[in-house]
């Protein structure tokens, strides 16, 4: 049986764990539970910790993807010549981080350093032509990230719109894995808290997630930063900024730190 | 009262505040149906209040206020409301208040606030919260521009609707945007969007696994939430307090959600700023517990006679 590349990175991405190895990160499932909003064990089972989901991919999608999306759409034109100059390129990511920081006011989310961006080396022999372009463009990234250049803080959805960017992928697939791996995260943590148990958790993922996925990429596909157009006016921009769905969230995810005791980073 | 030079559209407002012989003084204090502004008499030197209201005491859809506020080197304005502001849904025909410049009939309320302000210069936004009726459709844009060397304390709150009318986050669609600029650098951009239709009631096949979810499983069990914006030398007091009150929480795991949960968090590139998050059961304990937290830090700069205007 032969399949095609970009099929084949798909099913590596969709088993990496990146960044962090997902046992790092709850997404804010741990605070929500110490404070009451989430039950181990629910009733039903797994209720809890699909409405959970819901409401995390929605916002994630919301609010986090289009910065992922805008990044890629920044390597691929890049890699591809369409954006002629190194300097440009960097300058794009470096807004998107600055917008992206000035837009997540929760201190709970975590980076992902650049060992997300050490990653593609692997994948390197995969790729064409283009790689030089777009390992160039890894690398001067990479360089700025590690020497903690206050213009390249280095997000996670930034990083994993260059990563998706730099292996070939098309935007739409780097933004479906990007959401599947933070539903699949979630799961992960539940499963570590006791909330459910793996085959659960499986069937979780074959239907509902898949649902919910693929509607809150669909819903959001229009949504994009904005980080590279001029200041815009926010009254007329209404329907395709970036947004938080879910401000509860939000709050649960900022108070992680003071839970008494932990066992996820955030 | 009006500024005669200016044309003024529907619900436009512009107020400039000046410090003259250490008074407030308002060159500009302009306003039009359904706006309305009014500055009292206060005691205390430095600050002035306006208060901010709409005729009838609520907005329906299709009308739009737009409020531009400049601040002035040193000066310190506090901006309150009288009650909450109330968004009934849309109504058909056209709107008294319906702008002049040819624009179809929009469904949507919509609020927008132009600060600037200079170094030395404050704002203290403290109104009451919005509350959006059923079916209604609000949407609103706060953008605040800070020299280096203002300061702010930008309250930005909501409630679930008319609780006594069973109305538990029963409106269509609630956006805001709040940002801040400080030297011309974005801080803080925080957008917010509420929507009794999500996603999830797309399709019927999706439905058969997910059924269909109402705006109130997310924002449940909470009926009020407010965002608190800090910013610049006369609010450190503020967050000093705020940063005690929070090294003293340490949440146990707990059997039933707590009353009202806040959060602290530091905001991009400015040391000296902050936002608070707030939720609560009931909007009356937000309410004190915002009149609580801030009551310290701030008296000591607008004084009492001006603090005890604030959280009625």
């Amino acid at each position: 049986m032969q399949v095609d590349q970009e099929t084949y990175l798909l099913l590596l991405l969709s088993d990496a764990h990146l960044p962090t190895g997902s046992f790092v990160a709850s997404a804010g499932l741990e605070s929500t539970a110490a404070h009451a909003l989430f039950h181990v064990p629910a009733t039903p089972p797994g209720s809890d910790t699909l409405a959970f989901l819901r409401n995390s991919v929605d916002t994630y999608a919301r609010s986090t993807l289009p910065f992922a999306r805008d990044a890629h759409r920044v390597t691929t034109a890049y890699a591809s010549g369409e954006m002629t100059e190194l300097d440009e390129a960097l300058q794009a990511l470096s807004r998107l981080d600055a917008l992206y920081n000035a837009s997540t006011l929760n201190h709970g989310f975590t980076r992902p350093p650049f060992l997300m961006l050490k990653t593609p080396t692997t994948y390197l022999p995969l790729l064409d032509e283009r790689e030089n372009r777009a390992g160039a463009l890894m690398a001067a990234l990479k360089l700025r990230v590690r020497r903690g250049d206050s213009d390249a803080p280095g997000h996670l959805p930034i990083c994993w719109g260059v990563l998706a960017g730099v292996l070939g992928l098309t935007v739409d697939h780097g933004a479906y894995i990007h959401l599947f791996l933070h539903a699949r995260g979630v799961l992960s943590a539940a499963i570590r808290m006791n909330a459910l148990g793996p085959y659960a958790a499986q069937q979780l993922l074959l239907h509902a997630v898949k649902h919910m996925v693929d509607d809150a990429l669909t819903s959001t596909a229009h949504v994009v930063s904005r980080a590279l157009q001029d200041e815009i006016d926010p009254e007329h921009a209404e329907d395709r900024l970036p947004a938080t769905t879910w401000p509860l969230g939000d709050l649960l995810a900022a108070r992680h730190d003071l839970l008494h005791s932990r066992i996820f980073n955030s | 009262m009006s500024n005669a030079t200016v044309v003024l559209d529907a619900g436009d407002g512009n107020i400039t505040a000046r410090i003259h012989n250490n008074h407030v003084v308002f060159p500009v204090l302009s306003y039009t149906y359904p706006l309305k502004l009014l500055s009292p008499r206060i005691q205390q030197d430095g600050v002035a209040v306006v208060y901010m209201m709409t005729y009838g005491g609520g907005l329906v859809g299709g009308d739009r206020i737009s409020l531009s506020i400049n601040v002035e080197q040193d000066a310190q304005l506090v901006l309150l409301s009288q009650g909450s502001t109330k968004v009934f849904k849309a109504r058909s025909g056209v709107r008294a208040a319906a702008r002049s410049t040819a624009r179809p009939p929009d469904s949507t309320t919509m609020q927008r606030l132009d600060v600037s302000i200079a170094a030395g210069g404050a704002l203290f936004l403290l109104p009451d919260p919005v509350t959006c009726f059923r079916n209604a459709s609000y949407r609103q844009a706060q953008t605040f521009r800070l020299a280096h060397g203002a300061s702010a304390a930008l309250l930005d709150w909501y409630t679930s609707g008319r609780r006594a009318r069973g109305e538990e986050w029963a409106f269509a669609r609630y956006y805001s945007v709040n940002e801040v600029f400080v030297s011309s650098v974005r801080s803080a951009r925080d957008v917010v969007l509420l929507e009794a239709m999500g996603t999830e009631s797309a399709s019927d096949v999706c439905g058969e696994f997910l059924p269909r979810r109402t705006l109130a499983d997310r924002m449940g069990p909470y009926s009020c939430y407010a965002t608190l914006l800090l910013y610049g030398p006369l609010v450190q007091g503020v967050i000093r307090e705020l940063e005690d009150r929070v090294q003293k929480i340490t949440v146990f795991q707990v059997r039933e959600p707590l009353d009202v949960l806040w959060s602290l968090s530091p905001v991009s590139g400015q040391t000296n700023g902050r936002i608070v998050r707030v939720a609560g059961k009931e909007t009356e304990e937000v309410k004190k517990w915002l009149s609580d937290a801030l009551r310290g830090g701030l008296v000591s700069v607008i004084g009492d006679e001006v603090y005890s205007k604030t959280f009625i």
